[in-house]
């Protein structure tokens, strides 16, 4: 690409940091700060007592390091596990009680916490380092027996819903990161959609790390009865700063008979500076059990953000006609790395399962999709297809497809197929003599290598993506 | 307005320009012909900006020196290449891409960028003239479009982005008869004082529909022959053997 | 489990006190790791060390080479031969051919050195061997005709591992097509542990056919290693259907330009058998293709599986590689598990890879029955033709006959 001069490095549009006094736990991973967290809380026994069986597992789990990206050790004694707005100790009760410096941050992210901007028709929740800070519509949605709150909420509101299904999908000692999360877990969202229920507008909570030195750990809960429907979003952002932050969430999804759930991410967190300094280690874990027939659960997502993204969401199918689908876009530039992919765990008969995977680095980063397709035994009349698709572009980055895939049954099928090319030059000779400069070409065509993920995504969230496709990328092509 | 002086193209260490001139003024319609191998693409490929060529030469338009120019520059100051082959592009929807292309070339003009419904209607009006369905504007870019529908959809670019100077290469390959008398009045209707257009072609019957001012005969890099409408119609019946 | 082992480097005949010594260090090594199980990644598909337990009380290294000097060449095909009886020579025949352009002996002992520490079977094969066969064709002889290495067994190998090593080495612009053919009929189960390496020098062509002959106990790991000069050209065809576990593993270095490897497998895997085809193509230099098609069918409670991987070096521009997988599941506790891989550092690439498993098409034997085939017949038909697709592309006919009759055999259950 001679005459092309494309050097600049767009600064990540989210990296401010809010200026808020806090309350944290005291440094440190041990029985203390658990209890610190489930006493600030206010949460009953039973739940402190699920934390610290959490606990003790942890010291028989070793960190998982098969995952290609590795990382410099973790210092667990030296994070903060709790840190909170100090203003909303005692939680807000309407969005006039919170911190005006909160409201202002997420007015800078572009998410409408304040409830005349009804137009948007997105119920939030948003996620301040540890805490919820506020959600939106509650009304509403009460009136339709829709539970949309925050975890912390749910356990003490309805303990009956968080003991049934909290851990069941995620068992307590799964890995480290997940056991690790069942011990501190500070806050995230929690859904319930009662029988035959259509959530009639999206769902969606906004998770932002403010506080340096501080491990967000979310927990998301979402519960789909039977026949419902809901469609949740998820988007995250963090400040810059030079050292690394570490994010290990766990979501855990439920679809009963007749059910679906459609989950969308748009994860943006804070990639690191361009010589890889910085950024967020986020790994995560996420799993949805299509336990009902007839039932469905599909991710979507579109990675563009941390230095370190580690996740595979993942769909048991255990129901008869279920089906689980993944469709994910991972970019990576400069020094990120992400290892990313499904599972697809096929148990009942006639299930089914879809895994589209575009990959795309760029710079000196590394891009692993990495899956597991696992037909069983009584998987009878079962089927897949997974297509990976990856895209180079330069020669100091990597990409690498690593799937799994199990076949237990000889009525069911699998089909898979990958491929990895760069950037075709003739399309974009093809563009630039339309009058479209390189980053405009290059964000043309890698939008439409991605068109078959973005067009999963609710409106108002795929132009969104969009627009993080190129900005991701840009300074790649040179 | 393109002004070539002893151009020598060279691409992976092969000559295949070997010292062209040529010279077209406004309003003029000027046709490369020549055998397969000569340079026709070349020269159009040259005069795009496609990176790959070592050039020696001057190629000047409008008083602009086309080698200091990018690709997309080029573009946005009048040069328009209709494609002998165009490309696909999977994903991409037509008219995101036609809009964005002529947003493109409106900004670097100083014109107002086009909103989507502004767009929208004078594509309709364009796309109508041509004989093209609506529906291919929805279509993924030229994917799963026939030879003759991707030609179609270059003049339709053409005429969308509105270029000084407009090259068509070997764009009546591939065309059948009613195809190519949409594409002839496509340029015929385009065709002004201020434009000029430069055709290249191996046979003469896209120039029974387009009249050439200038025929030049390409052979083994370099002009060998100019002349008139006639000049093609001679070619026609002598081949190209008995010149170089 | 270390005290199942009898592995005594006492048993092999004729090495210097330095070798002895190194040989234990790989010994020592290997007690330190074991027969890998499903923990180890490269075995996630084939536990090995369970596999063992079960079918092995315990296990030895003490080989007889003496018992069996006779065997049966294969007839109406012309061929050169070496043959083998537990790995080690016995006789030779190059009548086809040129001799003074074949340098044919026995594997040198001293060139017995680790390959790769991380895989336990050749820290074992490096500890244990007792040899094999060094092969060298001299610079731009082309064989007339194919060269069948007979690997024929004695009767007494009960609870017996053999590990051997082989060298083929392939001189600029020379030409060879060796065909590895078992014949092992026996019901006793005993382990075979063989690395065999390959040299291609610049424009050499080496055509590695893989036949398993015979319906067998054996426990088979073979581990080929090739390394390819310029414009040379290694094809390999697995058709070794019949062992009770076999894992080949082939790790191809295309090493300088315009190098080429292609590796063809059909297996119809029956009963209990278990087969694992693992490859690794190491794209080391640019302009170098690449192209693998894995045919497995699954029967009764067989387990086939096909770890692929394709790496491409940074330099390794214009990189043309492929691998397919294809599965046919035919019984309901059968299973076939795949593991395709890409690792690519260069941008000017294509590679892709492809992999399907599933059902015999139901519709075709739908439409072979009101043909008046019957049900079974139908099936074998259709198995027979997924397989057979395989051999396309070989345009030597004599071979092509033969590997097709060897091929129906295997899919009759020898």
């Amino acid at each position: 690409m001679k005459n092309q001069d494309l050097n600049i490095n767009k600064e990540y549009e989210y990296g401010f940091t809010t200026d808020i006094e806090s309350i944290r736990a005291p440094k440190g991973l041990n029985e203390d700060t658990i209890k610190f967290i489930s006493n600030i809380k206010k949460e009953p026994k039973w739940m402190l007592d699920w934390r610290l069986k959490a606990f003790n597992r942890l010291s028989s789990l070793k960190e998982p390091n098969w995952q290609k990206p590795k990382y410099p050790k973790i210092n667990y004694q030296n994070l903060y596990y709790y840190s909170a707005p100090k203003s909303s100790s005692e939680k807000p009760k309407s969005l006039d009680e919170i911190d005006p410096k909160i409201l202002e941050t997420y007015k800078k992210l572009g998410i409408p916490l304040v409830e005349q901007q009804r137009l948007n028709g997105i119920a939030v929740d948003a996620v301040f380092d540890s805490v919820s800070v506020a959600t939106t519509f509650k009304d509403e949605l009460t009136k339709k027996g829709i539970i949309f709150c925050s975890i912390s909420e749910a356990i003490q509101e309805h303990p009956d819903l968080v003991k049934k299904y909290l851990g069941s999908v995620i068992p307590l000692s799964d890995h480290y990161f997940a056991t690790l999360n069942s011990a501190v877990f500070t806050d995230g969202s929690f859904v319930y959609i009662p029988p035959n229920t259509r959530c009639p507008m999206e769902l969606s909570t906004y998770f932002r790390i403010n506080a340096s030195e501080t491990g967000q750990f979310e927990r998301t809960l979402i519960i789909a009865d039977k026949g419902s429907y809901v469609s949740y979003l998820e988007g995250c952002t963090a400040p810059m700063r030079d050292e690394n932050q570490l994010h290990a969430a766990n979501v855990e999804l439920i679809a009963l008979d007749d059910a679906e759930i459609k989950y969308s991410t748009v994860q943006n967190w804070y990639p690191g500076d361009k010589n890889g300094v910085g950024g967020i280690y986020n790994f995560v874990t996420k799993r949805g059990a299509c336990r009902g027939k007839n039932s469905k659960i599909s991710w979507t997502q579109v990675e563009t953000g941390s230095a370190i993204t580690w996740k595979y969401p993942s769909c048991i199918l255990q129901g008869d006609n279920s089906v689980g689908e993944f469709y994910s876009i991972a970019i990576t530039n400069n020094y990120q790395k992400a290892d990313t992919g499904t599972k697809m765990i096929h148990l009942g008969k006639n299930t089914k399962s879809k895994i589209i995977s575009k990959g795309i680095s760029a710079g000196n980063a590394d891009n692993t999709y990495r899956g597991l397709v696992d037909i069983n035994k009584k998987a009878t009349n079962s089927r897949n297809y997974t297509q990976c698709d990856s895209l180079l572009m330069g020669n100091k980055c990597g990409a690498h497809t690593v799937p799994y895939i199990k076949n237990k049954n000889s009525t069911s099928t699998i089909e898979h197929e990958a491929t990895t090319t760069k950037i075709n030059e003739e399309q974009l000779y093809y563009c630039n003599q339309r009058g479209l400069d390189q980053e405009e070409a290059v964000s043309l065509i890698v939008n439409g290598f991605c068109k078959e993920v973005l067009q999963q995504l609710p409106m108002e969230f795929a132009v969104e993506a969009q627009k993080l496709v190129a900005i991701s990328l840009e300074g790649s092509v040179g | 307005m393109l002004k070539i002086t002893n151009l020598k193209a060279t691409i992976n260490e092969k000559l295949i320009l070997k010292g062209l001139d040529l010279d077209i003024k406004p309003g003029e319609v000027h046709a490369i012909m020549g055998p397969n191998g000569s340079g026709k693409s070349t020269l159009a490929n040259v005069l795009s900006g496609k990176n790959g060529y070592e050039i020696e030469g001057e190629i000047s338009f409008n008083g602009m020196n086309l080698n200091d120019l990018k690709i997309e520059e080029r573009a946005q100051k009048g040069i328009f290449l209709a494609f002998q082959y165009p490309l696909e592009i999977p994903g991409v929807n037509t008219n995101i891409f036609l809009k964005t292309s002529l947003n493109s070339v409106r900004k670097a003009r100083g014109e107002k960028e086009l909103d989507t419904l502004t767009f929208l209607k004078l594509i309709k009006e364009k796309a109508k003239e041509l004989n093209i369905d609506e529906k291919f504007l929805s279509r993924q870019l030229n994917v799963g479009f026939s030879g003759g529908e991707k030609k179609k959809n270059e003049i339709l670019q053409m005429k969308l982005l509105e270029p000084k100077l407009s090259i068509l290469d070997e764009t009546d390959s591939g065309l059948d008869i009613d195809a190519l008398r949409i594409v002839a009045d496509g340029v015929n209707s385009y065709k002004n004082k201020e434009n000029a257009f430069l055709i290249i072609t191996h046979y003469q019957r896209l120039l029974d529909y387009i009249k050439p001012d200038f025929i030049h005969v390409l052979s083994a890099g370099k002009i060998v022959k100019t002349g008139n409408a006639d000049l093609g119609e001679q070619l026609e019946k002598t081949g190209y053997a008995n010149l170089s | 489990m270390k005290q199942n082992y009898d592995f005594d480097i006492g048993k092999i005949k004729n090495l210097s006190q330095e070798e002895k010594v190194s040989r234990q260090k790989n010994l020592d090594l290997f007690y330190e790791y074991g027969f890998p199980s499903k923990q180890v990644e490269d075995w996630k598909f084939t536990d090995l060390n369970l596999i063992l337990n079960k079918n092995f009380d315990n296990i030895s290294n003490e080989v007889n080479f003496e018992s069996s000097k006779e065997f049966k060449a294969i007839e109406n095909f012309e061929h050169n031969f070496i043959f083998l009886t537990n790995g080690k020579i016995i006789s030779t025949n190059f009548g086809h051919e040129e001799k003074s352009k074949i340098l044919i002996e026995d594997y040198n002992q001293e060139e017995v050195k680790n390959i790769d520490p991380s895989n336990t079977l050749a820290l074992l094969n490096s500890a244990l061997s007792f040899g094999g066969f060094s092969l060298e064709i001299a610079k731009g002889y082309k064989f007339k005709k194919p060269l069948i290495v007979y690997n024929c067994f004695s009767q007494d190998l009960k609870n017996k591992i053999l590990n051997n090593k082989n060298s083929i080495k392939l001189n600029e612009g020379s030409e060879l097509t060796l065909i590895d053919y078992s014949d092992n009929n026996t019901q006793n189960n005993f382990i075979k542990n063989t690395v065999d390496t390959i040299f291609l020098n610049k424009n050499a062509v080496l055509k590695n056919v893989l036949i398993q002959n015979s319906k067998s106990n054996g426990h088979f790991y073979k581990y080929i290693k090739g390394s390819l000069e310029g414009d040379s050209n290694y094809e390999n065809y697995i058709l070794s259907s019949g062992l009770k576990l076999n894992k080949i593993e082939i790790e191809i270095n295309l090493n300088k330009d315009n190098s080429s490897c292609s590796i063809y497998s059909a297996l119809n895997l029956l009963e209990d058998q278990h087969q694992e085809i693992k490859t690794r193509i190491n794209h080391n230099s640019p302009n170098c293709k690449s192209y693998q098609k894995i045919k497995n069918v699954l029967n009764d409670k067989s387990k086939g599986i096909y770890q692929g991987k394709i790496f491409v070096e940074k330099i390794a521009q214009k990189t043309d590689a492929y691998q397919l997988s294809k599965a046919l599941i035919v019984s309901d506790n059968a299973e076939f598990d795949a593991k395709p891989e890409l690792e690519i550092y260069a941008d000017d690439v294509r590679c892709s890879h492809g992999s399907t498993s599933g059902s015999i098409d139901s519709d075709a034997v739908h439409y072979l029955m009101t043909r008046g085939i019957s049900k079974k017949e139908s099936v074998k038909l259709l198995i027979n033709g997924f397989l057979n697709e395989v051999l396309e592309k070989i345009t030597h006919n004599e071979l092509k006959i033969f590997l097709e009759k060897i091929l129906e055999k295997q899919i009759n259950g020898h």
